[in-house]
């Protein structure tokens, strides 16, 4: 018999995604031989990611103040914005070093099938902050899937008609892929060829 | 492309079994209920990572088993390639030498397989789904991207006839409309340049099979599309179609909860001389359009590839008549694919046999092979 704390940790690990029972097992032993002060720096590390990490109030990306270093950063370009479903895609667009302007993260997509509406998506405070005059172009950088190109089309039905140039990244990613695991070369390239919708 | 050995771990009924095909035919040789199905459904699942037979994909597991796997190592261009294909936890997971395959394509690169069950002779005169997953098994198997396409038609097309039942608003409803038009100009246009190849070859194979004055005609043309010429139209005009169409018929889906329109709701025509084939064709008449049509799609896929796909025949022989079946056997012999049949008599398919046909017995789920004299064995 495992002692119960080990256990308990075992299973809270195992719940990590990707992570397995044997992965988990393995990561407690480790956590259990590394000196105490590891443990110590972990648990203190988990404990303030979720108490001073929030969503910036602006863009909802990740941030530890009120706006994030996207938003706060002077040397964006406050005329166009990229749209993307969730963190890792504005990650991976931000890899490419191609994209000089700020973000808007949905956190998410349409979905049907998954009950995801347009209200359970940032879409009210992305139109919010269009004020007029500032925002020119908005990139939909959805994933090139169905969900996805239902978003941007929703989107862009919503935009177009406030006078704001609409694109799309093109389709060099693959087809049903994840924005998220394309190759940065494939996205530079993605961007640059965005059309208009 | 050919196929040199080809290993069954707790597939259906087959617990651990190798076979070492022949270059030309390899025939089953069994009582019903034995497991000769699940061989020909082991490679046609490998290959197409499809069942063979409407199924869950737990279903392949061997009963009390956790994996089923299915492994060929194939001769590609001058090189011995292992696919494989796993299925545990109703998922499937496909390998190229050992590595998982990351993209269908990769993985479906060089091999393909035209399958014939004793389901596809009664194609013709079933209804309309049975007609458009035969087409559909003819424009993957020429297609594979087709596979991912038909995916996302599917995804599209379940996601529009939920916001029906929904009733959600217009803005949100018409980006899935837009959006399912434009998967669904997809498969219009994969399936035209299917029949486009293909309806020519079968309406010339039926001819030799002889025995029916009447021409046969196989035609593909979606229902409900006004204002656009199918067989030309480009794909964007076809999307502007489908949308157009769904949008005038938006008041009728929501009423019923689901899209009449589309793809999913299309038939296969075929016909002899003017009459629908379905209704009016004989018994014997329907499995010949059905073998033109088969043997269209080996003609078609061997010049479209550049090599002769597998052929599997399941038990088809006890199902045509004699004549048929002699023009089918004689076919095969003469085609030189690499052909898979099943039968419970050994006497149907003599004639597809030769010097170098491998027989195995096939008994419980295991397989032996079976020596044979100089000429076959009789029944
Ligand atoms: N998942 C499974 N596990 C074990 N046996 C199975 C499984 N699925 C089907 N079978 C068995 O396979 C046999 C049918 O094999 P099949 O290939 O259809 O026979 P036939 O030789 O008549 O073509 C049946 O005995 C059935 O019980
Ligand atoms: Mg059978
Ligand atoms: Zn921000």
């Amino acid at each position: 018999m495992t002692p119960e704390p080990l256990n308990r940790l075992i299973a809270q690990l195992a719940r990590l995604p990707g992570i397995g029972e044997k992965t988990a097992q393995r990561l407690a032993f480790y956590i259990l031989r590394a000196p105490p002060q590891y443990a110590r720096d972990l648990s203190q590390a988990l404990q303030e990611v979720v108490e001073k990490v929030r969503l910036c109030a602006r863009c909802f990306s990740l941030t530890d103040q009120e706006l994030c270093g996207f938003c706060l950063d002077a040397r964006r370009d406050d005329r166009i914005l990229c749209v993307v479903e969730g963190l890792a895609d504005l990650m991976a667009v931000e890899r490419t070093r191609e994209f000089k302007g700020r973000y808007h993260v949905l956190h998410g997509v349409l979905s049907p099938l998954e009950g995801v509406g347009p209200d359970q998506l940032r879409i009210k405070e992305l139109l919010a902050r269009l004020e007029p005059g500032r925002v020119e172009e908005v990139i939909v950088a959805t994933n090139p899937d169905v969900e996805g190109e239902a978003t941007a089309l929703y989107l862009t039905r919503l935009l177009k008609p406030m006078g704001l140039k609409v694109t799309r990244i093109a389709q060099g990613v693959p087809m049903g892929g994840d924005l998220e695991y394309a190759d940065q070369a494939t996205l530079a390239r993605a961007l640059s060829a965005r059309r208009e919708l | 492309m050919r196929l040199l050995r080809l290993r069954y771990s707790d597939f259906r009924n087959l617990a651990d079994v190798e076979l070492a095909p022949s270059e030309h035919a390899t025939i089953a040789v069994g009582q019903n209920g034995q497991g000769k199905t699940n061989l020909l459904e082991g490679l046609f699942f490998l290959v197409t990572l499809k069942p063979l037979r409407a199924s869950r994909l737990q279903e392949l597991v061997r009963f009390g088993a956790e994996r089923a796997r299915v492994a060929g190592t194939f001769l590609l261009g001058g090189a011995e390639r292992e696919i494989a294909v796993e299925v545990s936890g109703g998922l499937r997971q496909a390998y190229v030498d050992g590595k998982r395959a990351s993209s269908l394509e990769e993985y479906f690169g060089g091999v393909a397989v035209v399958a014939f069950t004793p389901d596809d002779l009664d194609v013709v005169k079933g209804g309309p789904e049975g007609r458009r997953q035969f087409l559909d098994r003819a424009v993957f198997n020429r297609f594979p991207a087709y596979l991912r396409e038909s995916r996302a038609y599917g995804r599209a097309l379940k996601g529009r006839n939920r916001l029906l039942k929904d009733h959600v608003a217009p803005d949100y409803l018409e980006s899935w409309d837009v959006t399912l038009s434009q998967t669904g100009a997809r498969l219009w246009t994969r399936r035209r340049a299917l029949l486009t190849e293909l309806a020519p070859r079968a309406v010339a194979a039926f001819a030799a099979i002889g025995r029916t004055v009447d021409p046969a005609a196989y035609t593909y043309a979606p229902a409900h599309l006004d204002d656009v010429d199918f067989q030309s139209a480009a794909e964007p005009a076809l999307a502007r179609a489908l949308h157009e169409a769904l949008v005038r018929r938006r008041a009728r889906d929501l009423e019923r909860g689901f899209t009449s329109v589309g793809p999913h709701a299309d038939d296969l025509e075929i016909r002899l001389g003017e009459r629908l084939a379905r209704t009016y064709a004989s018994q014997g008449q329907q499995r010949a359009l059905i073998l033109g049509w088969k043997i269209a799609e080996i003609e078609n896929l061997h010049a479209a590839l550049g090599f002769l796909p597998l052929l599997l025949l399941d038990d088809v022989s006890s199902e045509l008549d004699p004549e048929r079946n002699a023009y089918l056997m004689d076919y095969l012999a003469a085609s030189g694919a690499q052909t898979f049949l099943t039968t419970t008599d050994a006497a149907l398919v003599e004639k597809a046999a030769s010097a170098d046909t491998v027989w195995y017995r096939v008994v419980g789920g295991t397989c032996t092979v079976e020596a044979r004299g100089e000429g076959p064995a009789s029944g």
